[in-house]
Formats: C-alpha cells, structure tokens, sequence
C-alpha cells in the first residue's frame, strides 16, 4: 500500500501539473462547448429552413467525427495546410467544437420542452424572435437540460485525456502518468492515480451540477 | 443416401484434414527458407519456455510496426518487415514454430513481457540498467547511435546544445525521453506514442528536431529526404537486446545460442546490408559487447 504512495508523492509535480493542464483544457472547451452548443441549437430551431441546415450540418459533422480525428485534423493537418495553429487552441478548440454538437443537441431538445404555445403567445405579444429566445424559450430549456448536460460535461473530461495521447502530446494527466509509468515501471500505481485524478474532477463536476440543479430546476 | 451423404462429408473431411496437415508442413519449410538454415526443431525440457512455445505452436513477439527499416508494417503487402523481424524468424525457426507479430510501443512493451502479452520483445529497445530490473535482455544484437533530425533547411542545430528552447519530439518511454533531460533540459520535450508521429511533426514544423537512435532517424531520411542527421558528436550509445520475461534464464540462454549461429553463419551481415548498409553505405560488423558492458554503459 505505501508503494502506491510513494509512486504519488515521488511524482507529485507530473501528476500535478498534469491535473492542471487538463483543468485548464476542460475548462477552456466548456466555454466553448456552451458558447458554440447554445448558437448551433439556436440556429437548429431557427425559422429559416437554411439556418436550421446549417445548424444540422454542424452538429452532423462534429458528432460523427471520432475525436481523435478531429485532435489529429485540426493539429497535423491545419499545420500541413500552412495554419500555424498551436497545440493549446487545437486540444481546446476540438474537445470544445466536438462537445458543443451533443450541447446542440441536449438544448434542443430542452426547448421542445418548452410548450409551442409559450413561444406563439411571446411573438404574438411583439417579442421578436431573438429575444423570445432570449427572455422565454431558452431560460426554460436550460433547467430542463442541466441533468444531461452534466453527463456531457462528464463525459467531455473524460475526452480531454484523448487531446494528450494524440498527436498533439500536451501534457495533461493521462499524459504525465504514462511519463511516470515509463520512468517508474509502475504501471497500475500509475494509473490508479491518473483514474483518482479525474475522478476528483468528474465527481467535481457531478457535485456543481447536482447544485445547479437543485437551484434551478423547475419544480415539478 | 442419408448414409451415403454422411460417407461423403466423412471422406471430404478427411481430405481437408490431410491438406490442412500438408498446408502446416509447407508452411515450416516457406518459414524455413526466411532464415535459410532450418534444421529438426530441437526439443527441451518439461517447463521451460521453449518447450511450452512449442506445445503452443506459435510464439508472440512484440514488434514496432512504424519503425523502418527495424520493424515496419509494409503498406502493400501488409506483413510486418525488418531487421527485428529477421532475427525473430530465426529464433522461431529454431523452436520450429510461427512467430505472430504484435505492436509493441516503446511505452507498453516492457508491460508486454510482464503480463505475458508478448513472449519476446525485438522492438528496438536499447539496453539499460533500469529496464534490466523490470525484464532480462539477450546479448546487445545491434549498436544503434543517438542522433538528432532536422529539417535541411535548418541552420540552427548543429549539436545537443542547440536544442535549449527548441521543440524536440521522441517517443514516451524512450531512453531519449531521459537523455534529452540530463543533455538539453531546456529543450521543449514532445513526447508521443510513436516516431511516425514524430516525423510527422517534424515535417509540419511542430518540432524543430527528433531525437532518437540513427537507425530509426535514417528510416525516416529515406521516407523525407528534405530531413537530415546533425553532424555531431552521437549523443548515446544504444545497445538493442531483445526483451525477455524476468528471470526466465533458460530462454535467455536459448536466445543467446541462437543470436551466436545468427552472428556467424552471416545471416547478422545479410540482415544489416538488407534493411541497414544499402540505405546508409556504411558497413558494421555483428555487436562483440557483452549484456554487462552494455548495463554498465548507462550505470
């Protein structure tokens, strides 16, 4: 048991720093996640037959590219094609893009929730379509939705240990406990640790959407 | 007819069981011809190893499949080649058995031989003192030399020193992984699973320079040749052994026995032209140093 121990303090740097830098990576493609999920599922229930295209045609591609591709694409690939793109807005920019077409998806869905005839009494009180949106739809469909967005947001960190065994290679913390397993040879201690360290992160997460939830949600 | 149709499907059986027994016979001797002197599979003791490969018929043996010219999965064939391969048939070929090849990265293989993934490990892993607790090594079959691989246009690196601030990619569980830190630990360490994803990044300018053993950079000189190797002193000496479980001393010995008729019946110097000499021109002869020179070189 202390030889597990020792494998933790001996290395605290690389599984510190590690845990940071994948802190950083998820908390970086969160703000995107949301930022981009909630634009793409307003464009989903858009009113323009093209805009509601369009919409799909980014949800279709992000969610059916494997990560690891769109990691490898928007690294190796835009650097090939002359973007001296960096290897920090790669990992962050596609675990964020890849995790914003499932937040797309979960909002749209919370605003079916939201009954038509709410949406039809806004506009027909002179709202216009951006601030219905706004003020009506959207504040309603987000408390339906923070069950599954916290899923999503589970499952987007357990994703970020894709970004360093990639090709981009940042050192997160999956990354740094492959660094002490090979310069240890103690495998399983190693990635003991690396499972505690985003576990401390996943039920983390669990516990700020358990909170939101019972804030917010919409009391049934 | 009920009766006649179950004579038939017995007789065919039969058939396919004799050509199936001849397809296993051709094959030792298409196998055989790979390492060119195969004799009677030799026979050993209840226990050891040799013996329960050869029970098994087959023996696994952990490879690079993205490493030319050592061990590289050929894109149009689809076989795994290389020196290591060479020298992995031949041992097969002594115990009379297949070998089946499988991907051993420079992090997972030493993992490999632990957990009895692997039987064996050729995957051009250098010998050193730390890997000598975890697994035992063969005798030193290749000396490799690290080097370092820029790009032909870059004037800026002409030794380890001037690696300070640059971009350097190698493979994670490397022994460079290591060197690098103690020659250029201001260097910005890349470290990824496999070289062909350093050639990669070197190639789209992520990385200034790869550091690795000369082989494995010359493999990737004749993919690019807009690569080049710094002309400078080398940086290590890198014994290959092939990789065995711990303690186990009879295979070890088996894998030494078969290394010395490999080294001097010539099919060593066959190997290296093949896969090594006719790429660089220079010429080598078979490794003398012993596993306790070589554990001794990175004490």
């Amino acid at each position: 048991m202390s030889a597990l121990f020792d494998v933790l303090t001996e290395n605290i740097d690389e599984f510190g720093g590690g845990l940071w830098v994948t802190l950083r990576l998820v908390g970086g493609a969160f703000v995107i996640a949301i930022v981009v999920g909630t634009f793409v599922a307003a464009l989903r229930i858009a009113p323009s037959a093209w805009l509601r295209r369009l919409g799909g045609i980014y949800v279709e591609t992000f969610r059916n590219i494997p990560l690891l591709v769109l990691l490898t694409l928007s690294y190796a690939g835009l650097r090939r094609a002359g973007v001296e793109i960096g290897t920090w807005t790669a990992g962050i920019a596609s675990l964020g893009l890849y995790t914003a077409a499932y937040v797309a998806e979960v909002l749209r869905s919370g605003v079916f929730a939201v009954s038509k005839g709410q949406i039809e009494a806004s506009l027909s009180l002179g709202f216009s379509y951006a601030q219905t949106l706004r003020r009506i739809v959207l504040p309603q469909a987000f408390r339906t939705v923070i069950p599954p967005l916290g899923s999503i947001t589970i499952a987007m960190i357990k994703n970020s240990a894709i970004v360093g065994a990639s090709i981009i290679a940042l050192g997160d913390l999956l990354k740094n406990a492959r660094i002490v397993q090979s310069d240890t040879f103690k495998t399983e201690e190693s990635f003991i640790w690396a499972a505690a360290g985003y576990l401390v992160l996943t039920v983390a997460a669990t516990i700020a959407f358990r909170f939101l939830e019972r804030r917010l949600a919409i009391s049934r | 007819m009920q009766r006649m149709n179950w004579r038939g499907l017995a007789a065919v059986g039969l058939a396919l069981g004799a050509l199936t027994v001849a397809a296993c016979g051709e094959d030792d001797e298409s196998s055989g011809d790979a390492g060119t002197t195969t004799t009677e599979a030799r026979t050993f003791d209840a226990g050891t190893t040799m013996k329960k490969l050869q029970d098994e018929g087959e023996m696994t043996v952990g490879v690079k499949f993205d490493v030319p010219p050592f061990g590289a999965k050929n894109p149009t064939s689809g076989d795994v080649e290389g020196f290591d391969i060479d020298f992995a048939k031949a041992i097969a070929d002594e115990l009379g058995v297949k070998p089946k090849y499988i991907e051993a990265l420079s992090d997972n293989r030493i993992a490999f031989l632990k957990d009895g993934t692997a039987d064996l490990i050729l995957s051009t892993m250098t010998i050193n003192a730390e890997r000598d607790e975890e697994i035992d090594f063969s005798e030193p079959y290749f000396i490799a030399k690290g080097r370092i691989l820029v790009k032909k246009s870059n004037s800026d690196i002409g030794g380890v020193d001037d690696l300070a601030g640059k971009n350097v990619c190698t493979a994670l569980g490397s022994t460079y992984e290591e060197t690098l830190k103690k020659q250029a630990p201001k260097a910005k360490l890349k470290l990824v699973d496999s070289y062909s994803e350093c050639l990669e990044l070197i190639q789209n300018g992520a990385v200034d320079a790869v550091s690795t053993d000369d082989v494995i950079l010359t493999g990737m000189i004749i993919q690019d040749d807009t690569l080049k190797l710094v002309d400078d002193e080398p940086l290590t000496t890198e014994p290959y052994g092939a990789g065995i479980k711990e303690g186990d001393k009879a295979f070890q010995a088996f894998v030494n026995d078969v290394f010395d008729k490999y080294k001097s019946d010539g099919r060593w110097a066959k190997a290296y032209q093949k896969w090594v000499g006719q790429y660089t021109g220079e010429k080598q002869e078979p490794p003398t140093m012993t596993l306790q020179e070589a554990i001794d070189l990175t004490k």
